[in-house]
This record gives structure tokens, sequence and C-alpha cells, in this order.
């Protein structure tokens, strides 16, 4: 009961302030490119050159017995930095809104769902130079590329949930946004991104099954490196781990939206 | 936020039982480690202290009301409460039909974009449309009178330009409420003069005005009625020249001890 109406909320005012939401991610785009000289370039730029380095140090120093390690890491990475840049950058999207908090009448849930929609636009401008990596590493280039809307849309709603959790906590204690560095980095190691699960020791993988990232990114790596569709199971888990923190964090940020004005 | 329930249409604004609580932490704790430790040492100490406390008011359309008191009596929140910043803590608030907040000018400005695209930004942000703003552009860019500076950040601004481009962002816009606190204490004697001027004509245009001010001869001159608050409650409600002079009557022998 209580997730659906912080789910109906979401929607209705995402739709109604849709301009504002699109005008906000926008204005942080700018700003995050204004006043370098290549400008939006850098959103192309940045990822080419991380491919690039971690494509020479995988293929020279550090040598797995994967093929195309660099498109293995790759392909899965992109959606890891995603949600971790936009969890690091959303924490701080109330706190740091807060002179106009309180002063304007506006529904709070526009500052997270911009700043995920601001990095959805690097999540997708990242796949150019995936793109061109695949090309020259010879990698096939699978026609399942086709299919990545799916897992993208499932990694957007789990993104955004976790950034409304983050978002409203961090207004009562600014711990959170240090805490969260941590917890990113850990989740990190405990997510099969740098290796796969296979990797991991039979009897301890059921725990890493209890990692939701494991099914919302799951898709990438099938579908960009291995040219296969998930299970139709496995799409089900990243849409269940996308809605239930969706739910949680819309709720929790529902909860306590008219108490940030005091705290900010 | 405020209620959307029906009203009846010639009021604007009205307020029932309205009491908006602050907690004052001592010390608020702003890390866990500051809260642990006041929680182990049972040293979170706290006191509620009510800002507006058991308000009523109704303000029909049309009407400009003035707001008095000394600092501290509650103007501020009062209007934040109006204007749907506060949510009270008890109580029920009406506002009919479309509300601009003239609470500290510029609020909604970012200081690293263009004039042009604060106008835009702040527009949205007050729940227009892109579409409305863009008609608006060029007739709020006439009114603030910045010229050239349009396109330039809004950093650069003299604090009179920021004031100046706000208060067209805010007015230009056509809202069917005003709520201005003490923003016409900045810019220049002619600016003002401008500003006056609009407010007027958004009177003549029946448009309903909340203003604050502590200069009791501009709410003299341009207020339909006053209200007086002290620590959070209306204590005198009325002409504007009987409700100054009351507030005169009530401020003079504080004056006279300071000096």
């Amino acid at each position: 009961m209580l997730g659906n109406t912080a789910l109906k909320e979401l929607i209705l005012s995402t739709y109604r302030y849709r301009e504002l939401i699109w005008e906000l991610a926008l204005k942080e785009l700018k700003l995050r490119y204004k006043r370098s000289v290549l400008g939006f370039l850098w959103a192309l730029l940045n990822p080419a050159l991380m491919m690039a380095v971690l494509t020479i140090v995988f293929s020279t120093i550090l040598r797995f017995n994967i093929p195309h390690y660099a498109i293995f890491l790759l392909s899965v990475l992109l959606p890891w930095t995603f949600f971790s840049q936009s969890l690091s950058y959303a924490v701080d999207c109330i706190v740091g809104n807060g002179e106009l908090i309180k002063k304007v009448s506006v529904p709070k849930l526009v500052f997270p769902v911009a700043a995920v929609v601001s990095n959805i636009f690097n999540l997708l401008l990242s796949l150019i130079p995936m793109a061109l990596l695949v090309l020259v590493m010879r990698h096939p280039f699978y026609s399942t590329w086709l299919y990545l809307p799916v897992p993208i849309i499932a990694l957007v709603i789990f993104t955004l949930g976790m950034t409304c959790f983050f978002a409203a906590a961090n207004v009562f204690y600014r711990d959170v946004a240090h805490i969260l560095q941590v917890v990113l980095s850990a989740w990190f190691y405990f997510t099969p991104i740098i290796y796969a699960l296979d990797f991991v020791p039979a009897n301890l993988r059921w725990l890493f099954r209890l990692n939701p990232m494991i099914y919302v990114i799951n898709g990438f790596r099938l579908a960009i490196y291995y040219g296969m569709l998930p299970s139709r199971q496995s799409i089900a888990a990243s849409f269940v781990c996308g809605t239930i923190a969706l739910i949680i964090g819309c709720a929790v940020f529902r909860k306590y939206q008219d108490e940030f004005v005091f705290y900010v | 936020m405020s209620d959307q329930r029906s009203l009846v249409p010639h009021v604007a604004v009205r307020l029932e039982n309205v009491t908006q609580r602050f907690r004052v932490i001592q010390e608020r704790p702003d890390t866990l480690r500051e809260l642990f430790a006041k929680f182990f040492r049972h040293q979170v100490s706290f006191h509620d202290f009510d800002a507006i406390s058991n308000l009523s008011l109704e303000v029909p359309s049309g009407q400009m009301l003035g707001v008095i008191g000394r600092n501290g009596s509650g103007k501020s929140t009062l209007l934040k409460i109006i204007a749907g910043v506060y949510r009270p803590t008890a109580g029920h608030v009406h506002v009919e039909g479309s509300l601009a907040p003239l609470i500290e000018l510029g609020a909604g400005f970012h200081h690293e974009l263009t004039g042009r695209e604060n106008i835009l930004l702040n527009g949205l942000l007050m729940g227009y449309s892109k579409e409305e703003m863009r008609a608006r552009e060029q007739s709020i860019i006439d009114f603030a009178g910045i010229g050239d500076f349009i396109d330039a950040p809004v950093k650069q601004y003299s604090s009179g330009m920021h004031t100046r481009l706000a208060f067209a962002v805010a007015t230009e816009v056509d809202p069917k409420i005003l709520v201005v606190d003490e923003i016409l204490a900045v810019g220049d004697a002619s600016f003002q003069q401008k500003c006056f001027a609009r407010i007027d004509k958004f009177r003549k245009g029946g448009k309903t005005i909340l203003f604050v001010s502590h200069d009791t001869a501009q709410v003299i001159e341009h207020c339909d009625r006053v209200v007086l608050l002290d620590k959070g409650s209306i204590i005198a409600d009325g002409e504007p020249a009987e409700v100054v002079s009351f507030y005169k009557s009530m401020t003079e022998p504080e004056m006279a001890t300071a000096q």
C-alpha cells in the first residue's frame, strides 16, 4: 500500500515536472563540462580513455585466462560506473539544493530523478567507445546489443530507488555520504565485475546470489560479451530487485520529504 | 503543499488553526557519532517552540495584505507556510490559484548559469512550462533592464541586477497570488519605484498580495489591510494606519529604553 502510493507519486511528479527534471539534468551536465576546452566531448572521452587504460593493463600486464578480458570487464563496469556515480553524486542532491528547498515549494523527488537522468546520458554515451572497443579487438559484435534497453531500464529503476533512499538519509545524517563510499567499494568487489561468478567457490555462490546487483548487471555482460540473452528468471530477478529498491527508496523519501526543509 | 479542497471563490488564502512547531535542538547532532554519543549519555536536549501558534487567517482575493511585527514574530514563517515551503505541524492551509513566492529573491538562481538559463529554470521551479517561459523571456529581460548581461553567468551580476532579474521572473509569470518578503529593501530608488508600480498594477488587476515589510510607511501607503504578528499569533488586524499606530505604541517604550 505504502509502496503503491510512493510509486504513484514518483510517476505523477516525474511526469508533471518532466521539463524541470530535464532542465535540472541538463544544468548538471552543463556545469560538469563547463569551462573545459573540450566540453561535452569529455562525456565521450572520459570512458574512452578509461577503457583504453584498462585494455592496455589487462592485455599486457595482468593477463587473465579469459579471452578479450577488457570487454568481459567493461561490459559490466559501465553499468556499475553508472550506478556508483549516480549514487555518489546524487546522495547530496537534497542537501546541495537546500537553499532552493527553503524558498520554493517544489516536489523534492525531482532532484534525485534529475540526478539519475543526467547520469543516464553518460551511460548511453559510454556505449559508443564500448562498441568501438568491440570492433577494435575483433570481438564479435552480437545482435544481442539490441537487447540492452531491457537491462538498462532495470538498472535505472534500481539506481533510482537506492538514490532516493541515500539522498533522504543524507539529509538527516551527513555521515551517509561517507559511509556510501565504503559501501560502494565493498559492493564493487563482492559483485562479479572483475571476475565471473564461476570463480567463486561453489559453496559460497548462494551468498553472492543474494546480491541484487548481480541480476541487474548480468544482462549487460551476456549481451555484449557472450552474445546471449539472460534467462527469464534472471530478467525477472533484476526487475524484482529494481522494483523493491524503488518502492523502499521512494517510500522512505516520501515519508521524510516534508522534514527536509528543516535539516538542509 | 496546499489542500485541494474546494473553496468559496473569493477567498485566495485561508489558514485554519495553523501551528508551525520547530524543534530546536541544542547542538543538534549532525553526525551519527554525535548522535550515539549524546544518545548514550542522554544529552540530546531540545525544546519545541511554535513559530506560528494556532493562527487563522483569511485573505479575500484581490486584497493587499501587509504583515508587520518584530523580528522573530513569525512573519517569514507565515509566508513560507502559505508558499508551501513548510508543511504546518497542525491546521489547514488552502491556497487558491498560482502563487509566486518572492522570498529571498533569486533563491532558485544558479550562479554558474546565465541569466537566460536561470529565467527558464526559475520559471520551471515555480511550476510554469517551458513554453510559457520562452514566451515571457523577452519581457522579463526588458523589465530587469540588464541588457547584454542576460547571457553572462549570474555570478557576474551585481546584487542589484540579481534582484531585478529575480523580481522580473517572479512577477512576469502572472501569478494569482504574490508573496513578497521584504525584498524591496534592496535595489535603488528607481527600481523600487518600478517594483511598486508593478505591484500596484497587480492590485488593480485583482491579484492577491501578501506583503511583509518593516517599512511602516510603505505598508500604510500600499496595503488594504494589515495584520500584526507577535509570538506567532495575530494580535491586531484591520485598517493599515490603525494597526501601524498600535504597533508603534507597542514598540516605542522598548525603543525609548534602548536609547
